[in-house]
């Protein structure tokens, strides 16, 4: 028994040993080429579709013989939302010796990690980027347009196709959001030429929203874009439509974009428009193909979550094919810095990591509109943000 | 006029507050227990409603199935208070309550999800009246008839019955109560189930017009406490209108530019105010 014991202890270690120095090597001396993920599989934020997706991709890739006949272990650590776990799953994820991060989907890891991802010299293509911190950092580049971009993208529709003039903006700041929302806000005001009649940026998380409706209507407004969270955005629209506003065009961005917005205030028969990220998700367009055939397989829910987590790993594939020689973190920086744009029909504008001290390549959004209980494309061409 | 709009469409608000406010209170008033989960309870009810309701049920059966669910998880927690607590301080119990809170907040994330809105059913959402360009909901009408009701029976129950005589020994000596011959743990469950029951049934009215997630419907605790204490925690009476004022104060806040930002803070604020008004004649050095 005692010496079984012994045995064990003695394994144990030598496990250990192994595991640490295959970490020490920063993934460049194993068998296989780590990859790593942070999503929220549990918690307020959940993205498991996201990792599951890319994992897809990954498997495919590694079906198909790998990247020069290594295999790809795509490694993805559930952050639950909370910034503490953030912190430290993407610590041990650069322990077991990631040469890159490729799909994440959290909401907080681009403010908690970007310095890490700095110092470790690790990149990350990140699927679903929420925050201003993942459009600044010269170490993550998002597939996603992201809320600040997509603001300029709603409001770019509601001027120029549909001819607004009154436009409105009813916006809940999260903390560190107020200057890049901003900044889309002056964008579009460039771009356009025009001013937003209303700006108001107090908008809280819960309670009631009639009062600002009431403002809206008092104002006149003939477009209004409200950016809250799903949860917010089915008792706003209901609260508009008991105020009896039917003829504003209500602007959303992606997180309404889902098919349970869509069935739960569909009914209302409101002008209600939404940015999408990619492609659209619901659209049965050929540019889906890919992703939807990808998304099947993986048994994943087919959300444009999902859209992201399949062009993260999908790019993230291209570029590793690029690496001649030892795949390290290095070399994949390298690779990510010097690839060439990438042209997929899901996306509106060529993407690209680059050597940029900040990333927001996709510049793209296609408008949705509500039309019965689903969402339908309005326009099939992708609104371009142009640089203001 | 913006302002008396907003005041306006701040009573419905209001009246969900007071209702919150009020279920807190009948906690208080009959087990002696400041009850921080009270809200996450009716919130329990009510999604288990909700996915019922979704899952093909028809409305009724499943509004009666919500009220059960919560009315037996309030009783779980009343166990919990009735065998460890009965005799721990108002603190230890408030404490037990915000432990309950947060369990309850995860699990509710867990079972209902965090993300994707539910659909409560709203059959009271067509207009009723347009009072000052606002159009009122008879949901609003609902909530604040349900809102005196609930500030009224209590009221007569525990005055002009007998069972509000036992009620009333039960939570101010609960030991001696037992040892004059009241069944004290049956009467006290019976307590915890109907209040559990009524936080649900005010949930269910009220979650239509706020934010359609778990976490939101819990924290309708805040101003809820807010109103009871308006009430000082005794007055079914002022705790409506503690709740009422507070959702039109929220109202009208939002309409003011420099005080819009702070609008969620209102609770807090008359929280503190009340604290400070009660308490004036204390001395401090002899609160120790």
């Amino acid at each position: 028994m005692r010496k079984h014991l012994k045995a064990g202890a003695v394994f144990a270690t030598a496990a250990l040993t192994a595991s640490v120095l295959a970490g020490c090597g920063s993934g460049g001396g194993g068998d296989t080429i780590k990859i790593g993920a942070v999503a929220g599989l549990t918690g307020q934020f959940i993205t498991a579709e996201v990792a599951k997706t890319a994992q897809r991709v990954f498997d495919d890739a590694n079906d198909k013989g790998g990247i020069n006949g290594k295999k790809i272990e795509y490694i993805v650590k559930d952050d639950a939302g909370n910034p503490q776990r953030t912190a430290q799953v993407a610590r041990e994820l650069a322990d077991t010796g990631v040469v890159a991060m490729a799909g994440s989907a959290s909401f907080t890891d681009c403010d908690v990690n970007d310095g890490f991802y700095r110092q470790q010299k690790l990149n990350s293509v990140m699927a679903v980027a929420a925050t201003p911190k993942c459009f600044q950092s010269p170490n993550i580049a998002p597939v996603n347009v992201g809320p600040f971009t997509l603001m300029t993208a709603v409001l770019l529709h509601a001027s120029q196709k549909l001819g607004d003039k009154n436009i409105c903006n009813f916006t809940s700041l999260l903390p560190g959001n107020e200057e890049a929302v901003k900044e889309a806000l002056t964008r579009w005001e460039k771009i356009s030429g025009q001013t937003l009649k209303v700006n108001d940026l107090t908008v809280p998380q819960s309670g009631d929203l009639t009062p600002y409706l009431l403002k809206a209507k008092q104002a006149d407004c003939d477009a209004i874009l409200f950016n809250p969270a799903e949860s917010l955005v089915v008792p706003w629209l209901q609260a508009a439509k008991t105020q009896g506003m039917d003829d504003v065009d209500y602007l959303l961005l992606a997180p309404a974009y889902t098919d349970s917005v869509a069935k739960a205030v569909g009914g209302l028969g409101l002008n209600v428009y939404a940015g999408s990220e990619f492609e659209p998700f619901t659209s049965a367009s050929l540019a889906n193909k890919g992703w939807r055939d990808t998304v099947t397989r993986a048994d994943a829910q087919a959300t444009a979550f999902s859209q992201g987590g399949y062009l993260a790993a999908k790019f993230m594939v291209d570029v590793l094919k690029t690496i001649k020689g030892d795949v390290t973190r290095e070399t994949v920086g390298a690779a990510l810095r010097e690839m060439t744009p990438i042209e997929d029909p899901m996306l509106g504008t060529p993407w690209e990591f680059g050597p940029g001290e900040s990333h927001s390549p996709n510049q793209g959004s296609k408008i949705v509109r509500l039309t019965g209980l689903r969402w339908v494309v309005v326009d099939d061409t992708f609104i371009t943000v142009p640089n203001a | 006029m913006l302002q008396l709009s907003a005041a306006i469409a701040g009573l419905v608000t209001g009246g969900a507050y007071a209702l919150m406010g009020l279920s807190t209170l009948l906690t208080y008033r009959l087990v002696a227990v400041v009850n921080f989960a009270q809200a996450a309870v009716g919130a329990f009810g009510a999604f288990a409603m909700v996915v019922l309701h979704e899952a093909g049920l028809p409305l009724f059966p499943a509004i009666v199935c919500g009220l059960v669910v919560a009315a037996v998880v309030h009783m779980g927690l009343g166990v919990v208070m009735v065998r460890w607590f009965s005799e721990a301080s108002e603190g230890v119990k408030a404490a037990v309550t915000i432990a309950t809170f947060t369990a309850l907040v995860a699990v509710g994330l867990r079972l209902f999800g965090a993300q994707h809105p539910h659909r409560f059913p709203s059959p009271f959402d067509s207009p009723a009246v347009t009072v000052g360009g606002v159009v009122v909901t008879w949901t609003a009408v609902v909530t604040m008839v349900l809102a005196v009701l609930f500030a009224v029976l209590p009221t007569v129950l525990l005055k002009r019955t007998r069972i509000g005589l036992l009620l009333r020994a039960l939570s101010e000596r609960p030991t001696t109560a037992e040892l004059i011959g009241i069944r004290v743990p049956r009467l006290s469950m019976v307590v915890w189930g109907a209040a559990g029951a009524a936080s649900a049934l005010a949930i269910m009215i009220v979650a239509p017009q706020l934010a359609s997630d778990f976490s939101s419907q819990a924290l309708l605790i805040t101003p809820a406490l807010a109103a009871a204490l308006v009430g000082g925690f005794r007055s079914f009476t002022w705790t409506f209108v503690g709740g009422v004022a507070l959702g039109v104060l929220q109202g009208l806040a939002s309409t003011v530019v420099a005080f819009q930002q702070y609008r969620g803070v209102l609770p807090f604020l008359v929280i503190l105010v009340v604290l400070l008004w009660t308490r004036r004649r204390d001395r401090w050095d002899s609160m120790a």
